[in-house]
């Protein structure tokens, strides 16, 4: 009886609040788990974020979903504004869902007098009132520790796997397009059951940006349907270059699974003219419309994977057991 | 002292630097393709008292987050102390909750100024006397009213407004406020210069469209005061330009003879150096706390630097 009442006194309600980074993502998570999702943000004629929001908040925990994607700086101000409105408005716990955590590879100074922008980002965040962080995919999971609150990360293979089953690939190798991506490789390879894996190794110039260059591969992919797989895929340099040498090796096919589909600069032209047979990208950036229609390139959605996400971290349910395959 | 500028405002930081007989350190600023950008610095720091100027007027975000990743830099590579010079303010007119629902935007910011350990900041003319209340650390608060008291008793300006009354260039003269909340700024202003007479227009907003009236005065002058005056409008920023604009042609029309805006701060936002331009205004003077790109001159704006103002406060 005592424990009823507590219940009683802590509301049952959540609210999904989205900035506007990926309103379709935001809205696919709240038709599954059944409740509205509402922007609470408009621009005055300066410039500057507003924002306000209307649904009662007291003692309910807050979902705000935001991918810090282009344009970056904008995104990650809406959301910490969500942050700071929600605390004022009372809201018992604010999490932050953010599928694609931008400023996520400056994780570490890379060289000298720098700074560690994603490791700021997370402490403005934290400082406006956010009181968990989940992400998808996170470039690096050290990044958990530079907050002290909770940080759950979540794979994109949870969602990417059933699609790349369907493919019927044959003497199946996973590949990594750099030697940084060899356990995610091994992660996808165990699942698949593949038959073998390969790393295809680069030399990255720091001083000349995203600039790369395939050198050399571990394993064998003569005759093999190989599938890359990497966390995201930005100007595709690394992995168009990495692609074309499998498929110079002897590859019957060469297909791409990646969690994030950033697509910057030229990326679309290098994707269509390598030797790429397919991509398969989620919808953790809101695909441009060029990206929707580009016949090499599938999307599939997180957003299953992050309202079960949501719906487990509202219950007390392990995150870990179900979702991280 | 080592001193760095963001990427808002870098003639008025070198114009500071220059004050200060030095040279601003150099940033490195790699922007990639998707957007993104790294700063590096390219100076020591460790042990070094640090400046980093930075205005975070539009695009706020992008101004904001650099200064962010610049005093994060300072701090991680062992700068003793870091000051933030910021001339404009971003958010600042989001300093408390209007509406319920609604965030406090400067407050955001300042609690994040804080927690990178900013030992000082120096912004100038607040919109709300209250903000500096909102910092834990040190603010200071400088105004540039003084100066524009300065160039209102100056030869040059009464030359330029066709003074009668060349050994008494404050005669005829009044002060106008464009809405009621800047009477604060009036009174000093009129302090300044030996007292002048100052009326107030009102202002009044539709709250639906967000549309601006100005059709009525309060304040001790009376509008039967107003005929052969020359009308110096005093405001913090122009931003869209609609108050000014509707304030001067009250004043116009109740027969001032010439009416010149002074505001610290050039926002500039939507079409205000077309319509500044266009209307029965006769100059414009504003300082450079806000960077005013070529495109956004017009030949009614007369712009005077802070520079001085700023260097004197951080060699104080």
């Amino acid at each position: 009886m005592i424990g009823q009442t507590n219940t009683a006194m802590e509301s049952d309600e959540f609210i999904l609040l989205a900035g506007r980074a990926n309103p379709p993502l935001a809205e696919s998570i709240a038709k599954i788990l059944k409740v509205e999702v509402t922007c609470p943000i408009s621009i005055f004629s300066d410039g500057e974020i507003r924002v306000r929001i209307k649904p009662n908040l007291r003692r309910r925990n807050v979902f705000l979903i935001q991918s810090t994607s282009i344009p970056v700086n904008d995104h990650i101000m809406e959301l910490a504004l969500m942050a700071d409105a929600a605390r004022r408005a009372n809201a018992s716990e604010v999490t932050a869902v953010i599928p694609y955590f931008g400023y996520s590879r400056q994780d570490r100074k890379e060289m000298s007098r720098v700074p560690i922008s994603a490791s700021a980002v997370a402490s403005l965040l934290v400082n406006a009132g956010i009181d968990r962080i989940l992400t998808l995919d996170i470039h690096s999971e050290q990044m958990e520790g530079s907050i002290k609150q909770p940080w759950d990360n979540v794979y994109g293979s949870y969602s990417l796997l059933p699609a790349l089953k369907e493919r019927n690939m044959h003497n199946l190798v996973v590949a990594s397009p750099d030697k940084g991506g060899f356990l995610r490789a091994a992660g996808y390879a165990k699942l698949l059951q593949a038959e073998g894996i390969a790393i295809a190794y680069k030399e990255r110039d720091l001083e000349v940006n995203n600039v790369s260059e395939t050198v050399n591969i571990i394993g064998n992919v003569k005759d093999k349907d190989v599938l890359l797989v990497d966390d995201m895929i930005d100007t595709a340099g690394t992995i168009v270059h990495a692609a074309n040498f499998i498929k110079e090796k002897g590859a019957r096919s060469v297909r791409v699974a990646a969690t994030h589909g950033l697509f910057s600069g030229d990326a679309l032209k290098k994707i269509n003219e390598s030797t790429i047979e397919e991509m398969i990208i989620t919808d953790s950036i809101k695909p441009r419309e060029e990206v929707l229609n580009n016949k090499k390139i599938s999307v599939v959605t997180v957003a299953p994977l992050l309202a079960e996400a949501i719906r487990r971290i509202r219950t007390g349910e392990s995150i870990s057991q179900a979702l991280i395959l | 002292m080592k001193l760095f500028s963001g990427s808002s405002n870098k003639p008025l930081a070198e114009a500071i630097a220059k004050d200060l007989t030095t040279k601003l350190s150099p940033i490195e600023t790699m922007i990639f393709p998707d957007g993104e950008r790294r700063i590096k610095l390219n100076a020591n720091v460790l042990e070094e008292n640090t400046v980093v100027i930075q205005s975070t007027n539009t695009p706020v975000d992008q101004n904001y987050i650099e200064l962010f990743f610049i005093i994060d830099a300072l701090r991680r590579n062992g700068a003793k102390s870091v000051t933030a010079v910021i001339p404009y303010l971003g958010y600042q007119r989001q300093d408390h909750v209007f509406r319920e629902g609604e965030v406090v935007s400067l407050d955001v910011m300042i609690r994040f100024l804080e927690s990178l350990k900013v030992d000082k900041v120096i912004a100038l003319d607040l919109h709300s006397i209250k903000i500096p209340e909102l910092f834990h650390i040190p603010i200071t608060h400088l105004s540039a009213l003084p100066l524009f008291a300065e160039r209102i008793q100056s030869k040059a300006f009464n030359t330029l407004v066709d003074s009668n009354n060349p050994d008494d260039f404050l005669k005829d003269t009044i002060l106008v406020s464009p809405d009621m909340g800047g009477l604060r700024r009036i009174e000093q202003m009129s302090e300044m210069l030996s007292g002048i007479p100052w009326i107030a227009t009102v202002k009044d907003r539709d709250l639906r469209t967000g549309d601006i009236t100005i059709k009525q005065f309060e304040g001790p002058l009376n509008p039967s005061d107003l005929p052969g005056k020359r009308a110096l409008i005093v405001d913090d920023m122009v931003s869209s330009g609609n108050t000014v604009v509707q304030s001067a042609q009250l004043l116009k029309d109740n027969g001032v003879v010439s009416c010149d805006v002074f505001a610290t701060h050039a926002v500039f936002s939507e079409e205000a150096p077309e319509l500044l331009q266009e209307s029965s205004i006769d100059r414009v003077y504003v300082t450079d706390t806000v960077f005013i790109s070529e495109e956004k001159y017009f030949p009614k704006l007369h712009v005077l630097s802070v520079a001085e103002m700023i260097s004197k406060e951080l060699h104080a």
